[in-house]
């Protein structure tokens, strides 16, 4: 089952500049879901759409297999959302910030502390949400975003403001979420370093349009195929002729040649010595997810 | 409906310990403390005021003359500003609007919270005149609680009359707190608003401007103000009606929602 699908959506702020192109996600029910791009690229935008915090001008939007725009009350009784900063009453506190929440939702009164503590926010007493760090806020956004135990979570750039050892916890929190209790999550980064041992899915977006989408096992592949040796020697134009092969290229004054066995490596360095060519350096390429990620955007 | 309850609910709590919800209480015992602290500095004179046959009366013009013309207007204006503008200052228009509430719940919810502090203010305001009149009568020895009977009929109609006065005003400010992220802009425009509407309160047609109403109520018996051709209650309604069409139409239609 599908939980998020968006069909040809485009979306522009003025006439002539498009932010989305053509954008169309799927997002599996129970999987966590990494949408990654740059700044600027679009993520945002396509998740305030999809909530419906934009007018849509062009697409489809389906959230649990319905039109958005038609069954809105129903489809967001069962989705919590962070965007962007948190999104909290600075004068009220933790708790009376989770209680006129839990007054729509109607869910139980003891939810309020379940989720604080999931959020590792419990405690705060009677200070004011004004005076909580970033983290906190944050924290304080995540467990507003889980109170009424929603079956999808879009949580744009939700470890914003937190240190390492609070990514980490988010980042378990959502594992626990997507496990044992099969939320879908939808989670927006600039890094792919920071969601990569989250996601099971990917979509990469750049300048309003995706670059890729797939899951985490299908980019991994995409790693396998961009392995590349380079070759630093003294004569790149009489060592390219003594290789000869179709892929080689020269990239930063050094030869690059893709997908080669160790073999095959010994071998063209025995012939390039054969051939009085110097050789100062070779080395593997730089072949992990950022890079594929960067690749992908630069692309 | 049970959406509805369920949104006022939570509207209400979100003004707990918010400027509005203190301006409300200020502004209700503002005058009345004022009136107060007058008769404790010149109590050799309340013996004889206290007597009078019409105490009550003449309390209640004078708790309303600033009221009408000064901290009435104001202080609606800034209550409806400073809680519509709750949700610009904490960035929340995409919290309220990602709730499971429909946008007409949401808009209506928001505008009945903002008439309830009135009326809130309404009570508070009356509570407030009944002890500037008791207060100095306990703590003045001599004075005899008011002979006179507490005329209610007429305080009730009059308030119902102020009351109705206001609903322009809540409703302008609602729309324009509605559009506008600067919290200044609804206020510079209100305010502007008041003032115009004071100096235009001797002209014939200053009752077209609908921030006069509370002041033209007050001054209907006097000859500081023009008096205007129709029932101006009725033009308040009006106004309230068309100004909140125009701001749910506005709201509703709105690109960007948080």
């Amino acid at each position: 089952m599908i939980s998020l699908q968006t069909n040809h959506l485009f979306h522009s702020f003025s006439e002539n500049l498009p932010v989305l192109n053509d954008i169309n996600l799927d997002v599996k029910a129970g999987s966590i879901y990494g949408f990654l791009g740059p700044n600027g690229a679009g993520k945002t935008t396509t998740l305030r759409l999809v909530l419906g915090l934009l007018r849509k001008q062009k697409g489809e939007i389906l959230l649990f297999g319905k039109p958005f725009e038609k069954n809105r009350v129903d489809i967001l009784r069962n989705i919590g959302s962070l965007i962007e900063s948190p999104s909290i009453y600075g004068h009220l506190t933790a708790v009376e910030n989770l209680a006129l929440l839990q007054k729509i939702y109607r869910c139980p009164k003891e939810r309020i502390e379940e989720v604080l503590k999931l959020a590792g926010i419990s405690g705060t007493g009677n200070k004011k949400a004004s005076q909580f760090s970033l983290g906190m806020k944050q924290r304080l956004s995540i467990a507003i975003a889980l109170l009424h135990s929603p079956s999808l979570l879009i949580l744009d750039e939700p470890t914003n403001g937190l240190d390492p050892n609070g990514m980490i916890e988010i980042r378990e929190l959502l594992l626990k979420l997507n496990r044992e209790l099969g939320i879908t999550i939808i989670i927006s980064s600039h890094l792919l370093g920071e969601i990569e041992k989250l996601v099971t899915h990917v979509g990469v977006i750049n300048k309003g349009s995706m670059m890729f989408q797939g899951t985490m096992s299908e980019l991994k592949s995409k790693q396998k195929e961009s392995l590349y040796i380079s070759f630093d020697t003294s004569d790149n134009k009489k060592a390219m002729q003594v290789i000869s092969s179709a892929n080689q290229k020269v990239d930063d004054n050094k030869i690059v040649i893709p997908s080669l066995s160790k073999k095959e490596i010994a071998k063209i360095i025995q012939e390039l010595v054969n051939n009085d060519i110097e050789i100062y350096e070779v080395s593997p390429g730089r072949n992990d997810l950022e890079a594929i990620f960067m690749n992908l955007i630069n692309n | 409906m049970k959406s509805f309850i369920y949104s006022f609910e939570s509207e209400w709590l979100k003004k707990k310990r918010s400027l509005g919800s203190w301006l409300v209480i200020v502004g209700a015992f503002f005058t009345p403390v004022i009136i107060i602290i007058a008769r404790l500095i010149r109590h050799t004179t309340l013996e004889g005021i206290y007597e009078k046959d019409n105490f009550w009366r003449s309390l209640w013009h004078s708790s309303w003359e600033s009221m009408a013309i000064f901290l009435l207007p104001m202080g609606v204006i800034m209550a409806t500003s400073l809680i519509t503008q709750l949700e610009y200052k904490n960035n929340t228009w995409k919290q309220l609007h990602t709730l499971p509430l429909s946008y007409t719940t949401i808009f209506f919810s928001k505008l009945l919270v903002i008439v309830v502090m009135v009326l809130q203010f309404f009570i508070l305001f009356n509570i407030g005149i009944y002890l500037s009149a008791v207060i100095p009568y306990m703590l003045v020895s001599g004075v005899h609680y008011p002979a006179a009977n507490i005329p209610f009929a007429e305080i009730l109609k009059e308030d119902l009359l102020f009351f109705i006065d206001c609903l322009p005003i809540i409703a302008l400010q609602y729309l324009i707190s509605l559009q506008f992220k600067n919290f200044l802009l609804p206020i510079g425009i209100g305010f502007g608003l008041w003032m115009g509407s004071i100096s235009a309160l001797s002209w014939k047609f200053g009752y077209l401007i609908p921030y006069t109403y509370s002041m033209l109520n007050f001054l209907k018996d006097g000859n500081k103000a023009a008096t205007p051709g129709i029932n101006i209650h009725y033009l308040a309604i009006g106004y309230f009606i068309i100004f909140t069409i125009v701001s749910y139409w506005l709201y509703v239609r709105k690109n960007e929602k948080g």
